[in-house]
Parts: structure tokens; sequence; C-alpha cells
């Protein structure tokens, strides 16, 4: 559904990520590890657009959106989780969730959309009058990912969600993701816990310093070695 | 540290400045175009003496023709004969209407005035950056403009102040404009200067390492307040007269285009900006008198009346555009030849 | 006594005037982060359009008047703020303030020096008496409008879809660009309110201040300086201070003006030096509270070193 081929970014003449090959087939869950500044965050920018590959092609259902700017992305069927949540703090918690309907590709079934992801995460419904900067960490990031699933995408793309959140949370969020799968959302997931991720994901991409260094499988989740392996080893 | 190298950044502005002296006195060029040489040098010497803090603090100054005004005047009204002042500035100070002074106190009474109302102003203000700074300098050039067009005990108030010498020939454009370039180099090369500019790339860290970033730019700007005042003495004793609105709203523009156009970061961007500008101005000038046969053949006559300023304000807007760093990119004045392996590429 | 609150009205009225040019500022400045020098010179436009229809039918030159400010607002946000919208802040400052100068220019050209009488509706020059208090019609209904103005916006920023991403966009536009929000049409619907308030200071001004019955080419910079300053001063981040800060700068020209008396030898003792008395308040107020007059919390665009 969504393929990386050769994707190359730079930020001025440092290479971010370097030829990177990726892919992600419908309805899976697939995560992407790796060590902090590994290029994992800037791998999801690029696909939303927000910054410009400099190489390499970015293909979703078969056609190229490299190139293309966030607005069109979104409306292509991708939408993103953003790193640090970036909810509007000042906006109430519904206004947040207007917002996310900005990226729709229709307007019909806005109202349904809105009651789906209220139903997937109940304290959005309960607190909707709230400022969104009030909410909790954990809240917030339900919040988030709600934002981002009112426009119905294709694909979501979260960016480390388990980030500054305390375990239980953590749980609430990694089951969440199991939900959305089942609604027909495939997922691209960015994450720093290393073990839940691969146990979690169809399938696991570790990236370190840019590039690819190898692929796990749920079967590897307990084997802490070929991890280490992959985040430090080779240059 | 600095070596014989890194005077070429010095002597290469100071050279074209003494060319441009020198073509300007040169006996086959009409009265009218010296004039306009003498404006270029000048505005050399203001724009400069603005660059000395933009330049060096990344702290943008909208009110700095406030120091060039104080130097302006005071020069000026200390320079008119006392038995004219009765008649020119009623309703000065005693101080002031009984004296005079000649041409050379002038102008280091002015760079005086300059430095110490910069220093004031500045002891203040220096807190703020960014767009507050901006503002509040800008609200120092109205309250300046205001007072000088109508306090009469320290000037000539609304009316004009004239009968000035004008002292400032091409030697002591050229020479003035020199010593000004000369102080620029000195002070960015100096360990004040190199810390303020530390502090315009990364505030944080330039604070970390014990660099007190206040009272660095209080000192450059105090530095370029008294440059200013001195580039104020130069004007007015090149014009002669001398009102408020001279050094208002419009020279504000125009030097600030200057800079801009040449490229904020560097000494020799603040050269050519000041001397291109001039001499589109010049160009616009002529053109809207008819002298320039080009012009009139490709327009049919000469330039509309009141379009110089039109003119430089889009090669202002168009050089934003295309160059935002400036005509010089921000560099300082090199001389282009190879280098020569493993030798360091020097950067201002 | 009834003198005194003459000029306390008409300091809320000249008030209402700032506040709504703050307002005008201010929109743009939240979805592009430019503070617009040339904002005063799309007032003059529209008195320029409105002196030279003075023979025409009022609304016919109400009409043209909002047409030509709009068209300026658009050109200058297709021609200059587009292109400039990546630079640093100065840059776009100092571009701004190039843009005012060209404009006053072509003004000069064009019209001359000399202003241009500007009549629209004379019948609102005229006094009413309320409670013995001579008031004239213009101040009420410039009070009028803008109350009228800022509820209309204040519903559209929080009951439209339009509104709402706008507020978004000023809060963080990288954010709201990846939710799916078109940068563009947000911009687009921002410069063209800030245009029409524009528009309805053209028409008001000439009729509100005495000083600006004649449309001049600097028509409208010394205002628009003022308020850029009380914009600053109010706290630039937010639409709710810089109107306030607007707002405050209007009713302290207004009430200044009032009560300095006419003559004095020393600085600010007398009505000449308003300005220079304005300034030195914005001056002692940015050191105060650099931040802002009217800002609660931290939240900034500007540092303190």
């Amino acid at each position: 559904m969504l393929e990386l081929s050769g994707l190359e970014v730079r930020y001025g003449t440092v290479p971010a990520v370097r030829g990177l090959d990726l892919s992600v087939g419908r309805g899976e869950i697939v995560g992407l590890i790796g060590p902090n500044g590994a290029g994992k965050s800037t791998t999801l920018h690029a696909i939303m657009g927000a910054v410009r590959p400099s190489a390499g092609d970015i293909r979703l259902s078969g056609s190229s959106i490299r190139g293309r700017p966030p607005e069109q992305v979104v409306r292509a069927g991708i939408a993103l989780v953003p790193e640090g949540r970036r909810i509007f703090s000042e906006l109430t918690v519904e206004e947040n969730l207007r917002l996310g309907l900005s990226g729709r590709r229709s307007k019909v079934g806005a109202a349904e959309a809105v009651e789906r992801v209220c139903e997937l995460f109940p304290v959005v419904r309960e607190s909707r009058r709230r400022q969104a900067g009030l909410l909790s960490g954990g809240q917030q990031q339900q919040l988030a990912i709600g934002r981002a699933l009112v426009a119905e995408p294709d694909v979501l793309l979260l960016d480390e969600p388990s980030l500054g959140l305390a375990p239980t949370v953590v749980n609430a969020v990694f089951e969440a993701l199991e939900a959305i799968r089942t609604r027909g959302v495939t997922i691209l997931l960015v994450e720093q816990r290393a073990q839940r991720t691969v146990a979690v994901a169809d399938r696991t991409y570790v990236i370190s310093n840019g590039e690819l260094r190898m692929t796990l499988g749920p079967e590897d989740a307990g084997d802490t070695s070929r991890m280490v392996e992959a985040y430090f080893g080779g240059s | 540290m600095s070596g014989r190298r890194d005077l070429v950044e010095l002597i290469g502005p100071v050279l074209v400045l003494v060319i441009v002296g020198a073509i300007g006195s040169m006996g086959f060029v009409d009265p009218a175009l010296e004039v306009e040489f003498r404006g270029a040098l000048v505005s050399v010497a203001i724009v400069v003496a603005l660059y000395v803090f933009v330049g060096n603090s990344g702290v943008i100054s909208f009110g700095h023709v406030s120091f060039v005004a104080v130097g302006a005047f005071a020069a000026g009204v200390m320079t008119i004969p006392v038995e004219l002042k009765p008649t020119i500035t009623p309703g000065l100070f005693s101080l002031l209407g009984e004296h005079s002074v000649g041409n050379a106190a002038s102008l280091v009474l002015a760079a005086v005035v300059g430095g110490v109302f910069a220093l004031l102003v500045g002891v203040p203000l220096m807190r703020l950056s960014g767009l507050a700074a901006g503002i509040a300098t800008f609200a120092v050039l109205g309250v300046t403009y205001n007072i000088l067009n109508n306090w009469t005990k320290i000037g000539p108030g609304p009316l004009t102040l004239t009968t000035v010498p004008e002292t400032t020939g091409l030697l002591q454009a050229t020479v003035g404009a020199t010593a000004v370039v000369t102080a620029a180099f000195a002070y960015q090369r100096s360990r004040y200067g190199r810390k303020l500019r530390a502090s315009r790339e990364d505030p944080a860290a330039a604070s970390a390492t014990g660099i007190h970033i206040h009272r660095e730019r209080l000192w450059a700007f105090a530095l370029s307040g008294a440059l200013s005042g001195f580039a104020g003495g130069l004007f007015v004793h090149a014009a002669g007269t001398l009102q408020a609105r001279d050094v208002y709203l419009d020279l504000t523009f125009l030097t600030l285009a200057m800079l801009v156009v040449g490229g904020v970061g560097s000494l020799w961007g603040a050269v050519v900006g000041a001397l291109a500008v001039s001499a589109l101005d010049s160009f616009l000038l002529r053109a809207e008198s008819g002298e320039i046969g080009a012009v009139n053949d490709v327009l049919g006559k000469p330039l509309w009346g009141g379009s110089r300023l039109v003119g430089v304000a889009v090669f202002m807007a168009v050089i934003l555009v295309l160059l935002p760093n400036g005509l010089t990119r921000g560099r300082e004045f090199k001389v282009p030849r190879l280098r020569h392996a493993g030798q360091p590429d020097t950067a201002a | 006594m009834t003198e005194d609150v003459q000029v306390f009205v008409d300091a809320i009225a000249l008030g209402s005037i700032y506040a709504l040019m703050a307002v005008g500022i201010g929109l743009v400045f939240g979805v592009l982060r430019l503070v617009n020098f040339a904002y005063g010179q799309l007032i003059m436009a529209g008195a320029y359009a409105l002196a030279l229809t003075n023979d025409q039918p009022v609304l016919l030159s109400i009409a043209l008047c909002f047409g030509v400010v709009l068209a300026l607002s658009l050109a200058m946000e297709f021609a200059a703020f587009r292109p400039l919208r990546r630079a640093s802040p100065t840059t776009m400052l100092v571009a701004t303030f190039a843009i005012s100068y060209l404009l006053q220019n072509i003004a000069l050209v064009r019209f001359g020096a000399i202003g241009k009488i500007v009549v629209v509706i004379p019948k609102l020059s005229e006094p009413v008496t309320i409670g013995g208090v001579h008031i004239r019609w213009i101040t009420i209904v410039t009070i009028l409008v803008a109350i009228a103005v800022f509820a209309a916006l204040t519903l559209l920023l929080t009951r439209t879809t339009i509104g709402l991403q706008m507020r978004a966009a000023s809060i963080d536009s990288q954010t709201a660009r990846l939710l799916g929000v078109r940068a563009n049409a947000v911009i687009t619907t921002a410069v063209l309110i800030s245009g029409v308030i524009a528009a309805i200071v053209a028409v008001i001004l000439p009729m509100a201040v005495p000083e600006r019955l004649l449309v001049s080419p600097d028509y409208a910079l010394r205002e628009t300086i003022i308020v850029l300053v009380g914009v600053v001063v109010g706290g630039i981040d937010r639409l709710l201070t810089a109107t306030l800060g607007g707002f405050t700068m209007g009713l302290a020209v207004g009430l200044l003006s009032g009560f300095l008396p006419s003559t004095g030898t020393w600085p600010f003792t007398s009505s000449v030096y308003l300005d220079g008395a304005v300034f030195m308040l914005v001056i002692i107020v940015l050191l105060l509270r650099p931040e802002g007059l009217f800002v609660r919390g931290r939240r900034a665009a500007v540092e303190r070193v």
C-alpha cells in the first residue's frame, strides 16, 4: 500500500535518511525503530510532504506522492500523529477534532467518523468542551490519534506515541492500535520502545544513521542481542 | 587571529572609497555630479555606522537615524555664526547661543552627542530583541523627531537651519567615510566585536560561555551611535541646511535599503549597498531631468518626477526577493585568487 | 465637565479606529508572521478612491473604495507576501517597509503631494446633543461599526470552519498543514478580511478625524506607525491582546491631544509633543513588559536577553 524506495532526505548537506526501502502492506502494522537521530521522524515527515526528499520515491497504492504538499498527502489518504502530539492547547478538544476533519476526502460521513473516534477513545467525548491543554499526557495522545483518525485515512503514521507516557497508558495506546487496524487502517509506527513494537507489529524495520539495518518479525521480540546489533552494529 | 590577509577586508573598501573621492574631484566632472559623489560618501558613513550595530548584533534598529539627527543638529547649530543665531535659532539656551566651534570640533561634538545619546537610550533598550527592539528603536526615532522639530531651546525647531558652513568637500567626505569604515573594521575584529557576533549566532550558547550579551550590545550600540552622530556632522556640513524632516523617515528608509541591498552581515556589504543605491539614485535623478538619452528614447520623455524613491524601493524589493542576503551575500571584501592547498578560507 | 466627556468619547472613537486597524494587522500577522508596514497604504488607496469619486453617488463611491482596497490587498499578497514567506522576520519587516514607501511614492507621482478632499456622508459630521454633550454622529457610528466588526469577526473565528483553521494556523501552522488545512485558503481569507477592515477605516477616517479630511500620499502613515507600535505593546501574538494594544494607543492619543495644553516650552508639556509623549509611553511600557501589556503568562513573540 505504502512504498518507499531509495528514499534520501538531507538537511542542508547532512543526510538524515539514505537509500531507505520500506513497504507497508494493506491492513498491516509495520514498525520503524532505531536510536535517536536515526531518521525515523524524518521519514514520516518526508511521507507527509513536510520535508522534500532529495532522492527516491514514495508511492501510495502505486502512484507517487513524492513532493506533494501536506494538504494533498492528507487528502490522498495518509494522516500523521506528530511527535509530541502537537495538539492545540488553547483550543477545545472538540475544536481539535474538528480540525482533523479538514483533511477528509469527503464531507459526507464526518459526524459518523467523529462518533467512531469517541467510541474508541471515550475520554474524547467526556472532555469535549475542555481546553485541550488541560488533559493529561495520555488523554492528549488519544486526542491526537483521534484527530488523525477523523480524516478517515487509509494509512496512519504515528511518531513515537508512547513518548513521555506512563506504562499503563502505553498499554492503552498499543491496544488502541489493534483496534484501529481492525477498522481497516494500515499503520506505520515509529517508536522508541523497541520490544513492544516488534511484538505488536507484523514487521519491524530497524534504521540507524539513516539507513535500514535489518528487518525483524514478532518472533524476534525476545531476542535483545539482534536488536542491539541492529542499533549499534556496522557503520 | 587577525593577520595581514584580513587587512584586505579593510583596504578593499577604503580603496574603493578613495577612488570614488578621486573621481569626484577630477576636473572634468561637473559641480552637480560632485555633490552626488559627496552625498554617496556621506551615505557610506551613515550606513556603515548603522551596520556596526545591526550587522554585528543581528538586532534591527529602526531608530538609528535619531543619532544621525542629533549629531547633525549639534554640529550644525554650533557652527553657524553667533551673530546669526538669534535669527535662525531664536530661543536657544544661552550656552548654545553664545558660542560657536570650528569644523573639526563640530564633528567631534557630533560624535560625542551621538554616542552619549545612544548610550542613554541603549541602557534600557538593549534588553529587548526582535520585534520589540525594532519597535522600541522606532519609538526613539519618533520622540527624537518630535523634539527636534519643536524644541526651540536646542535647535531651530520647525524652522530650517541654514548658513551651516559647507566644509564637507570631497576630501572631508572621503576621509570621514574612511574613518568610519576603519572604526567599524577595528571593532568587528576586536574581542568585543567577536563576542557580539557569537551572540548573534546563538544567544544561549554565547551566554553560557560568559558573554554578557546586554553589555556587548550596549557598547556596539554606543559606538554605532557615535559613528552615526559623526556621520550626521558630515551630513550637515555637506548640505549646508537642515530640517528635522531631512533626518527622519525618508533617510531611515534609504539607509535601511542601502544596508539590506548590500548585505546586512558584512562591512563590505554596507559600503557596496550605499554606493550602489546612491548610484541608482543619481541615475534616476538625471533620468528625471532628461539627461539620460537612453531613457528619453525608451520612454519618449524624461522619467516621471518623483519616481526616484519608487525606483529605489523597487530595486530594494527585487534584491530582497532574489538575493535575501544582499549583493555581497553577507561576505567581506576578498581579492579573488587561487587558494593554496591546506590554507584555511578566511570568512568574516 | 461636558468638555471632558466629549474628549473622552472622541478618544474612545479614535481608539476604536485604531483597534480596527490593529485587527487588520494582527490577522495577517497571525497566519503569516508578517508585520505589514504597508497597511496604511491600503487605507490611503481607499481614501483616494473615495476622493476621486466625490461627485458620484455615495454607495458607488464606497463600493469602489472596497474594490480598490481588496484588489490592492490581494496584489500585495501575491506579489510580496507569498515570495517572502520563508524569509527572516527582519527581511519581512524591511520588505513591507519598502512596499509602503513604494506605494506612497507611486501615489505622489500620480496624484501629487497636495491633499484631495474626501467627502463621504456629510450628514455624519453634524453634531447631536445627548445629555448636554455635543457628539458628532460619526463618533457614534464609528464606535458602533467597530463593535459590529468585532462581533462579526468573533463569530467567524469561533463558529466557522475557516475561522477555526485560521486560529489553528496562528497557533501552529506546521501542524495545521499536516492535518490538511489549506495554507493558501487560510492566508487569502485573512488578507481579504484585513482588506475589508482597511476599506471600512478608509470610509470612516476622513469623517472621524478632522485632520484626515484630506488624502495625501502619506495618508494613515502616522496612524499605522502608532497602531503597529500599539500592537506590539499590547502583545502581537494574540488577536485579542493586539487589538487591545491598538485601542489603548488610540485612547491615549485621543486623551492626550484633548488634555495637553496647546503651548509649552519644554518637551511633552504641550500638544505639539503629542507624538513624542505617546512614543515615550510606548518605550516605557516595552521596557516594563516586553512580552506585551495585556499578555498573561509566558507566551511571547519576543525574547528577553
